[in-house]
């Protein structure tokens, strides 16, 4: 099964920043409705079952 | 027109958030609920801990976890939810509000919010309140007909946030500064020999000052994940390579501010708008915009404007920096309970920064900062957020024509402010030092507060709260009884009036139902402040408080400049006209009788006609007609003596401010027919001092001449909204004619006014085609209002007030 780890919206937390935990990385997502584009960043773990807006990292 | 084609397109696609009707406008508005789940999940983890700990570790789990967004074109980033259109909730607040937002549309998971409410019910301030009063004075309050329900019901707050700590010294070294207080109150702890009296203290300010670390760090940490994102934004999404370097240039001033002082414009404004989010609306939800805005970016703005030493950009992009801040509090969403949401009719939520006034040592302060913040506001035209202009006789006339050209083209704002009066309250009420009390901005609509380093307003149980006049007169005539609206006993037994046989008795019955409403008021604010310092600790908003981080105190705790003030909502100037009418016709000419009266009011003057012509044709306020001014000096001096024998957590006695935000219109409903000739139902006066709608017969310097004679000193404010003609305003003589007008404002010694310049055939015809008239803007009370987003009996009450003629004046 496919984890947030391979997937390309996921990217790992620097080890300086605040909030950094091993594992834990933020998963950045566009989405556009009506009124324009924006960006959603949320923390995941690595170790997270990927979900359907999974994309394999290059 | 905004300025460039990013605010252009900022504003077309603008996430607006106004309510109607108690009713969001926008279908996409919706209740968020990662705020709330989040906070819940840490309560469950950290119940046992001291407060201030819990809520530290709470605010942790929301700036760790919650989804955070940037939005193409931003140049100021940062939400209070998970989602642009979203809006946060606050269950640890108040039960009845969480409820009332669940079982709303807004609301798409109710199962999990329902279970969130039921978690906290007996955690909220409302619960722990509500002890305090028996069912009766509940049942009065949260009638909303006298009083405004508490504010640990309404869960509404305002503050004015330390913004200029934050800018000035970055949250790392204040963190810094926090943890030698944790290791010096450690060593004094472990000094010998044992002194419990010198060092039990400490056991307080311990988890004060590690709630503060906990809360600051997190806050530091939630900067940076606004940094990570935009840089992954601009490395991994978008190859257009001005918005890459904008989001580069975001990502770099995000991972500098709020750790690190502010060098520039840029990051000045961006601290700032974290500090506000985090402090309105993360931490805890408080209304306001409290600050004096082109104090606190002027010196950055010289750095970057003039000087381009840090953060170099041309005054144009300033101003439309100065559009995106505008746009942003536009799209800013705000968690009400139905009441606020309509008295908030065609707004968010209530936004007002002040500009102007005068340097602590006695200079202009208006600058080019000043004008650059005007003149974005008249470019971008939005309604939020307003503003407040200080009017001092030194400001310069360039800016106050800057000021004239917003209030010309029918903003409704910026409204203007006695500055020298509101300057000696602080100093003369409050014991603040001039050259403090010479940076105060509003906190609210119309209350002057001081701004800096500590000591600002924290909460609204010190300034705020509600007292509805014209429901009280209504009282006072029918023996403390709601005959009218809810059925119930809302004050003392002071008799019937149809047995009254002098006005005194009129009077005192008036006097001693304001005393119980303003008692039982006081009381619920008091109870709720020491509720909030128990159990709604602010960890973060104390840590940016110099007087809170010294003495390792909660900001709801310390009062270390004292500031009440509560309101008197629309309906003043209906209790005058109505005294003035009552002693005129009952009591001096006696052509009626106080029964035949009470018999015309009871039955909404049906079959009287005649008679009711005669009481609205009596002497009204706002004509220079002593009979009915001296009738409201006595009422405003009345009211100031009823405030001033309490004393409040603060230690002294509240001001009081009559003002109305949409209050006139949402309590016109539920107040009886009153003797000014008004019917039952129908909207109130619109604001402290303004005359009741279409009363004003003879021109704008009578009108000025009436409120002059009420002694405003006595008064944390009293609100003035005149209506003045668009063709006069925008003739070549306009500015001169209303700078005439303004002089003699000032001379007179007024404490406030603000404007409508808006024709009544715009207003009729934008009521027909509302879809023509998107950018029409009016001044309701206090804030202002897209026009076609009003409910059509507010529109009303807009068109009917007087317009004046400054020329005839
Ligand atoms: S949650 Fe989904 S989109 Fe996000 S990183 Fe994991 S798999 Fe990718």
């Amino acid at each position: 099964m496919s984890k947030c780890e391979q997937c390309a919206f996921f990217f790992p937390i620097p080890e300086k920043d605040m909030d950094f935990e091993p594992g834990k990385g933020d998963c950045v997502l566009q989405q556009e409705d009506t009124k324009g584009k924006f960006w959603l960043s949320r923390p995941v773990l690595e170790s997270s079952a990927a979900c359907q807006h999974h994309r394999s990292k290059r | 027109m905004p300025t460039t084609e990013r605010t252009a397109r900022l504003k077309n696609r603008c996430r607006f958030k106004h309510v109607a009707g108690g009713e969001y406008v926008d279908a996409g508005v919706k209740a968020g609920v990662e705020r709330a789940r989040l906070i819940t999940e840490s309560h469950k983890k950290n119940v046992g801990e001291a407060n201030c700990i819990i809520r530290a570790r709470g605010l942790e789990n929301i700036l760790n976890n919650i989804t955070i967004h940037i939005q193409d074109d931003e140049l100021i980033v940062g939400a209070n939810t998970e989602h642009p259109d979203y809006f946060p909730m606050y269950p640890e607040l108040s039960y009845y509000s969480t409820v009332d937002m669940v079982e709303s549309r807004y609301c798409d998971h109710k199962d999990e919010m329902r279970e969130i409410a039921e978690y906290w019910r007996p955690y909220t301030i409302q619960t722990k309140g509500e002890k305090y009063f028996t069912p009766e004075e509940i049942g009065v309050m949260y009638s909303a007909t006298t009083v405004q329900p508490p504010m640990f019901v309404t869960a509404f707050s305002s503050i004015v946030p330390n913004y200029e700590s934050v800018i000035e010294d970055g949250l790392l070294k204040r963190i810094e500064v926090v943890e030698k207080n944790i290791a010096d109150a450690n060593a004094n702890m472990r000094k010998s020999p044992w002194n419990a009296p010198e060092n039990l203290h400490y056991l307080d300010k311990l988890d004060q000052w590690k709630g503060m670390v906990i809360a600051m760090k997190a806050v530091v940490g939630w900067a940076q994940r606004h940094a990570r994102l935009a840089k992954i934004m601009a490395e991994n999404f978008l190859s257009e390579p001005k918005r890459k370097a904008e989001l580069l240039e975001i990502a770099d001033i995000c991972r500098h501010v709020p750790a690190y002082p502010a060098r520039g414009l840029r990051d000045a404004m961006q601290t700032k708008w974290f500090t506000y989010l985090l402090c309105h609306s993360i931490e805890r939800y408080s209304s306001g915009y409290g600050q004096k805005e082109d104090k606190l970016l002027w010196p950055f703005f010289k750095k970057s404007v003039i000087e381009k030493s840090a953060q170099p950009m041309t005054r144009e992009e300033a101003v439309e920096l100065f559009e995106c801040e505008r746009l942003k509090v536009s799209e800013h969403g705000s968690t009400k309970g139905r009441q606020l949401r309509e008295f908030f009719a065609g707004s968010n939520d209530l936004f007002i920064l002040t500009l102007g006034g005068i340097n602590p040592d006695g200079s202009d302060a208006s600058n080019d900062c000043t004008n650059a913040i005007l003149e974005a506001t008249e470019s971008i035209i939005t309604t939020e957020p307003s503003i407040s202009f200080r009017w001092n006789e030194k400001g310069n006339v360039e800016t106050k024509k800057k000021v004239f050209n917003c209030i010309k083209k029918g903003f409704g704002f910026p409204s203007i402010k006695n500055d020298e009066m509101n300057t000696q309250q602080l100093v003369k009420y409050f014991n603040v030092p001039e050259e403090v009390a010479r940076d105060w901005a509003l906190v609210l609509c119309m209350s002057p507060g001081i701004t800096g380093r500590r000591g600002t307003q924290k909460t609204r149980s010190e300034g705020g709260s509600d007292v509805y006049p014209a429901k009280v007169m209504e009282i006072a005539l029918t023996n403390g009884f709601d005959e009218f609206f809810t059925n119930v006993q809302l004050g003392p037994e002071t008799g019937n009036a149809a047995e009254f046989t002098s006005f005194d008795q009129v009077w005192n019955a008036l006097k001693l139902q304001l005393r119980y409403a303003i008692e039982l008021s006081l009381r619920s604010k008091d109870v709720g402040r020491v509720m909030e310092l128990k159990h709604l600790c602010c960890p973060f908003i104390s840590s940016i408080d110099d007087g809170c981080v010294e003495k390792g105190l909660d900001a709801n705790e310390l009062a270390e400049v004292a500031n009440p003030w509560h309101n008197i909502i629309g309906g003043s100037v209906v209790v005058i006209d109505s005294m003035a009418a009552i002693k005129k016709l009952v009591f001096d000419e006696k052509k009626y009788t106080m029964g035949e009266l009470m018999d015309a009011l009871r039955n909404n003057w049906e079959g009287k006609e005649q008679m009711r012509i005669d009481f609205w044709n009596a002497p009204k306020f706002g004509n220079d007609d002593d009979y009915a001014d001296s009738i409201a000096t006595k009422y405003y001096d009345l009211v100031a003596d009823e405030w001033k024998r309490n004393t409040t957590y603060s230690g002294t006695y509240p001001l009081p401010l009559a003002q109305s935000v949409a209050g006139y219109i949402v309590n016109g409903p539920k107040t009886a027919a009153t003797a000014n000739g008004r019917h039952a139902g129908e909207a109130l006066d619109d604001g402290g001092s303004s005359p009741y709608m279409g009363c004003d017969k003879n021109g704008p310097t009578a009108v000025l001449k009436s409120v002059s004679k009420i002694n405003a000193s006595k008064h944390k404010g009293i609100l003035l909204n005149q209506r003045l003609s668009t063709v006069l305003m925008n003739s070549d003589s306009g500015f001169d004619l209303w700078h005439a007008y303004m002089k003699t404002w000032h001379s007179l010694g007024i404490d406030h006014v603000q404007f409508n310049v808006i024709s009544q055939d715009d207003m009729k015809a934008a009521q027909i085609e509302p879809e023509k008239y998107t950018d029409t803007l009016v001044r309701i009370a206090g804030y202002s209002a897209k026009f076609i987003d009003l409910a059509r009996y507010s529109q009303d009450t807009i068109i009917a007030r007087t317009e004046q003629d400054i020329k005839a004046g």
